[in-house]
């Protein structure tokens, strides 16, 4: 040991108290014993992690290598053209994409208003009682099978629509210019609309379920200071609920929208499976889902299931895009509102 | 002086030691009277026939150990327990002569009339001028020069003024906390009530913060009637003209704040505010 004047005094402390207590074998050991428990604890939860990271790049390689020999065939004709021939093995995505898309959109101008406005009269209206009922009737929704979406909405929705709603929309925008080529044609029932009416159903507990939450996470106390000052609940919902919420609901909405535009099962059901973009939205149309699990069986030919799997490419992009928007857009809105 | 010398003599108080009111309460208008109040949150009875004014022009302020219905009383003052179903209040409350708790009582107007700032600071996710300029136009539509004069006069009431001046369009939540509870009270100034709540409102502050919005406290007395909640007990002797001692849902003892931390009548005040219990 050094001469103790050289030594500064928190030196001299912390050297001080470790010599004050010496390590005793069985303590180390105990030690180590729980180091190694932290390592192997910190490598599992990383391996889990990383095997995500691994999962999703495994998918995106083997969705290129697939779709890489239509890509190669049609290039960017690919994604323009609307022509889809299984006999001349002439494959095009428009249709598809644009059906999607816009299936998506509808659903979600649909979807979003109604699945807000519950969430409202949820959260600021409700009397307790009836809170509970229509809470849980709103996770049943979302927990039905889209199967069964599909079956009801081919035998009874589509039916009903044909009967009754579709004939009025035609007859009602019949003169008005631009709406009358958007409810055009027969009404056949099933189309582009019936599907959109059909995700709207589906994503609406998603929405509301979400924005529930974070509706519920609005500080009491900021509410209360609103309504102090005299605020109507409008007010309150629109100038202090929803903007706190804002992000909670955006991600909630994103969630509903990536689940529409992945929809498989209920679309396929009442869309028509025509590929062909057309101005009405009562007309037939297809998903790129849908179009993958109603053809996938029966393609034949290397260029045929490229053609499907390249579909199943560009729907992973739409996805991705719609996701990181999403992103991008809270980012932005956060910054503007956290910076002093 | 007795009680009864008062312009509005305050009606027999049962569970209450009736001291001698102080001078200051001679001749003073009662802007707020409190009769008879009853508060139940369910079935719990939280207040406990509460009788007690609060004088206009004046700082009153309430005390008592945690849970004895302090802040639960001064929510009744603009109706805000409205908000939750279970919760009912019986009794008078008169603003002005006026039974507020009466049916057909307009809300918005009341909370106008009466406003509200809370333990934590609670600016609204807008600007800093928005945060203002909102409750003023929710009851007068002012043209923009005259509502920027009003946002500038409000934030200077409330001694925010120089410090937020060149970013009055930034958000109100980016803010220190001490800022943003004077914004909170300029919010509430903006909107000229007659009465205002503060409900601890330095309870989350720094003593610098809590200093500054104390001397505002001083300077608002003179155009609002206040009420004040607190826990520090310095703090009620400094700001305030009367106080009120509460324990356990019930009024111990009403007085002018001298009074109150000289000679208290009860010996519950006084046990409390020497610290022995709270």
């Amino acid at each position: 040991m050094e001469p103790m004047e050289k030594r500064s005094v928190s030196d001299f402390a912390i050297s001080n108290a470790s010599v004050a207590q010496p390590v005793s074998a069985s303590l180390a050991k105990a030690l180590r014993r729980l180091r190694i428990n932290d390592k192997v604890f910190h490598s599992i939860t990383r391996a889990a992690a990383f095997f995500v990271l691994f999962l999703l790049s495994a998918i995106v390689v083997s969705l290129i290598i697939g779709a890489a020999p239509a890509l190669q065939k049609f290039g960017f004709g690919f994604l323009t053209s609307e022509r889809w021939n299984p006999v001349t093995e002439n494959f095009g995505a428009f249709a598809p994409i644009y059906g999607t898309i816009i299936t998506s959109l509808i659903a979600m101008v649909i979807a979003v208003p109604i699945g807000l406005l519950i969430t409202l009269f949820l959260t600021e209206l409700c009397p307790m009682w009836l809170r509970r009922p229509i809470g849980i009737a709103i996770e049943l929704l979302a927990g039905i099978p889209s199967i069964i979406y599909g079956i009801w909405g081919l035998f009874v929705l589509a039916p009903f629509l044909q009967a009754h709603v579709q004939p009025f929309l035609i007859d009602l925008f019949g003169n008005v210019p631009v709406l009358s080529t958007l409810f055009a044609g027969p009404p056949y029932g099933i189309g582009i609309l019936t599907s959109s009416l059909i995700l709207a159903i589906m994503v609406l507990p998603f929405i509301t379920s979400i924005s529930r939450d974070v509706f519920e996470a609005v500080p009491p106390m900021l509410k209360e200071a609103a309504y102090g000052l005299g605020f109507t609940t409008w007010e309150v919902v629109r100038y202090v609920v929803l903007p706190y919420a804002r992000v909670g609901v955006i991600g909630g909405v994103m969630l509903g929208l990536g689940r529409a535009l992945g929809e498989t099962m209920a679309v396929t059901f009442v869309i028509g499976n025509a590929h062909k973009v057309s101005s009405s939205l009562l007309a037939p149309g297809t998903t790129i889902a849908s179009t993958i699990a109603n053809e996938f069986t029966e393609a034949v030919g290397d260029i045929y299931t490229s053609s499907l799997i390249a579909l199943g490419l560009l729907l992973f992009v739409i996805t991705f895009t719609v996701l990181a928007a999403a992103r991008f857009m809270l980012m932005k809105i956060e910054r503007r509102q956290g910076c002093a | 002086m007795s009680i009864q010398s008062m312009e509005n003599p305050v009606t027999h108080i049962p569970n209450m030691t009736v001291g001698h009111v102080g001078e200051s309460a001679v001749g003073k208008k009662e802007k707020v009277s409190v009769r008879g109040l009853n508060f139940f949150y369910g079935t719990n009875r939280a207040l406990k026939n509460i009788n007690v004014p609060l004088y206009e022009g004046m700082v009153t302020a309430f005390i008592g150990p945690s849970g004895c219905g302090k802040s639960t009383l001064l929510r009744i003052l603009n109706r805000i327990y409205d908000l939750y179903p279970n919760q009912r209040a019986a009794g008078e409350v008169l603003l002005d002569g006026k039974n507020i708790l009466a049916p057909g009582v307009d809300i918005n107007l009341l909370r106008a009339r009466v406003g509200m700032v809370f333990q934590k600071p609670t600016p609204f996710p807008m600007t800093i001028y928005e945060n203002i300029a909102f409750g003023i136009r929710l009851y007068e539509s002012l043209s923009k020069s005259e509502l920027d004069g009003r946002v500038e006069s409000s934030l200077r009431r409330a001694a925010l003024w120089e410090e937020v001046k060149d970013k009055l369009n930034t958000s109100g939540l980016g803010l220190s906390g001490g800022q943003q509870q004077r914004l909170c009270i300029a919010r509430t100034v903006a909107v000229k009530p007659e009465v205002i709540l503060l409900d601890e409102p330095c309870s989350a502050l720094d003593p610098i913060s809590t200093a500054k919005i104390e001397e505002l406290i001083d300077e608002l007395k003179s155009d609002y009637t206040i009420a004040i909640v607190t826990h520090n007990m310095q703090q009620a002797a400094r700001v305030s003209n009367f106080t009120a001692f509460m324990y356990l849902g019930e009024l111990i003892e009403f007085d002018g704040t001298d009074k109150i931390f000289t000679t208290p009548s009860d010996r519950r005040t006084q046990d409390y505010i020497t610290g022995r219990f709270g």
